[in-house]
């Protein structure tokens, strides 16, 4: 199979190589026929363990009614709720800050280099944000990068 | 400069973290395999179905009160255990870093607060040891860890439960208490891997905690620019990784659907009182919910392999350093002794 997507000069250009699309097909296929081979193999059935349920109501004073009458403590009941709004707070709480730090990344993300940007950087970026041995810092405003917020 | 140099963290405590985390992921695992065992019912076999499952839970839960009471004794009987404490307790700087984080998310502030920075350079270098959202972890996770062990250890002596609350009921509401009460951390959880994986400047990981301060240098490029040094953090000077973007944002899905995910769940599967529908774990399956809580175990997966990765990092860093210091005599030591830090 032929690379024609890029050339990079490294010696795996000069090799035969997989295609991406053809890595991109056959992983696909791959899935598709497994999860057919399961789904055969499960009967042809959706599921893989149905779980077995009784249901019998409290009123009707199925089994384990007993629970439930057996609680003379509201304390325990009032335990229960008040952590169940802890949870509540919190979890919101939580959520603001998972979208205060997200849109915060993508304002600093503005800021950096983007990728591309500097052929002459000396490091490939693998792990991060790499310093790269030359400074574009003095071609402009950081502030005003590219698709950063203008302040 | 390097995006390594806010090492604020000891050799020990880079240490302990990891091995609280691995030990925290364990009773999640195992936990809410439990809890949520309608929804995670591959975990529940995955960790050794009903019967393994509870005595993983146990001795990951014996792991942390060691962990715990480890601490504790480190805090109280060495001096930089206590002069760190005084560092973990919020001010009034840490409410304006917040007030500020939301002015920078909202585009009204141009840079983040440095009790709220992550990213610090050049003379953004002096910031504390613990931003406003680590002091938030720290106090979280000492009550949240003092309210599990002690429910966690009533559940197991069943005959200290019984002594104190006489009915089945009373035993299951503990039960339920402390599946809940770890609810907050596990959202907790997964907004501490979003927040230190994802971070443009250090993505996939933040190496703070993983690499020791003793490992990071203490000072700074001397050739670069005056004008350089005078301001900002110098992240206009990094590249961003290319894959970040998509990266970051998937994550960030994962992450939000994953919270809200447990936190319905938790409404819904509390199992209290039992008989409300007779079915442990709460209500019926749903798809949805079912695919939103293995979405929230998917990202505390995912921290478990960048904190597996961090440690992979130092080794790395480690090894960089001695390779680069070995022409040179030892002078400075080159070998970190037990207790050194």
């Amino acid at each position: 199979m032929s690379g024609d997507e890029h050339h990079h000069g490294l010696p795996e250009d000069e090799v035969s190589t997989y295609s991406r699309t053809a890595i991109a097909v056959s992983a696909v296929l791959s899935l598709v026929v497994t999860a057919l081979l399961a789904w055969v193999a499960a009967g042809f059935d959706v599921f893989h363990e149905d779980l077995f349920r009784v249901a019998p109501t409290v009123e009707g004073g199925g089994i384990g009614a007993d629970w439930v009458t057996g609680n003379t403590m509201p304390a325990l009941d009032f335990l229960i709720a008040l952590t169940h709004a802890a949870d509540v707070i919190m979890g919101v709480f939580i959520l603001f800050l998972v979208f205060l730090h997200w849109a915060s990344f993508r304002r600093l993300a503005a800021r950096m280099r983007q990728p591309g940007e500097t052929e002459s950087a000396s490091g490939v970026a693998t792990d991060g944000g790499v310093e790269a041995t030359d400074s574009i810092a003095t071609d402009g405003d950081p502030e005003h990068s590219p698709g950063g917020d203008p302040e | 400069m390097t995006n390594l140099d806010h090492g604020k963290f000891t050799r020990m405590t880079t240490i302990f973290h990891s091995l609280l985390a691995l030990d925290v992921f364990a009773l999640f695992f195992t936990g809410y395999a439990i809890m949520f065992n309608d929804e995670l019912w591959w975990l529940l076999v995955l960790m050794g179905g009903n019967v393994g499952v509870v005595s993983l839970h146990r001795l990951a839960g014996l792991g942390l009160i060691a962990l715990i009471t480890f601490w504790l004794f480190v805090t109280v009987l060495t001096d930089t255990g206590r002069s760190n404490v005084s560092e973990a307790i919020p001010g009034p700087d840490d409410v304006a870093a917040f007030v500020q984080d939301v002015q920078f998310m909202l585009g009204r502030a141009d840079e983040r607060h440095p009790n709220a920075r992550q990213f610090a350079g050049y003379e953004a270098d002096e910031v504390p040891l613990l931003s406003y959202v680590g002091k938030g972890v720290v106090f979280i996770f000492a009550i949240e860890l003092t309210l599990l062990i002690a429910s966690g250890l009533l559940i197991w002596s069943k005959t200290g439960l019984m002594e104190l609350f006489a009915t089945k009921s009373a035993a299951m509401a503990f039960v339920v208490f402390h599946g809940l009460l770890g609810v907050i951390m596990l959202m907790g959880v997964m907004f501490h891997i979003f927040e230190h994986g994802f971070h443009p400047a250090f993505y996939p990981l933040e190496t703070k905690a993983f690499i020791p301060r003793r490992l990071i240098p203490e000072h700074h490029d001397d050739d670069t620019d005056e004008d350089d040094e005078a301001e900002g953090t110098g992240i206009e000077k990094l590249t961003l990784s290319p894959s970040w973007n998509w990266v970051a944002n998937l994550m960030g899905v994962l992450t939000v659907v994953g919270i809200v995910s447990v936190l319905v769940g938790s409404i819904f599967d509390e199992g209290y009182p039992v008989p409300r529908e007779l079915a442990l774990g709460g209500g019926p399956t749903n798809l949805l919910l079912t695919i939103g809580i293995n979405v929230g175990i998917l990202v505390l997966f995912v921290g478990l392999v960048l904190s597996l990765y961090g440690n992979v990092l130092r080794r790395r860093w480690q090894r960089q350093l001695e390779t680069e210091r070995e022409p040179a005599t030892a002078t400075d030591g080159g070998q970190l002794g037990p207790g050194e830090d």
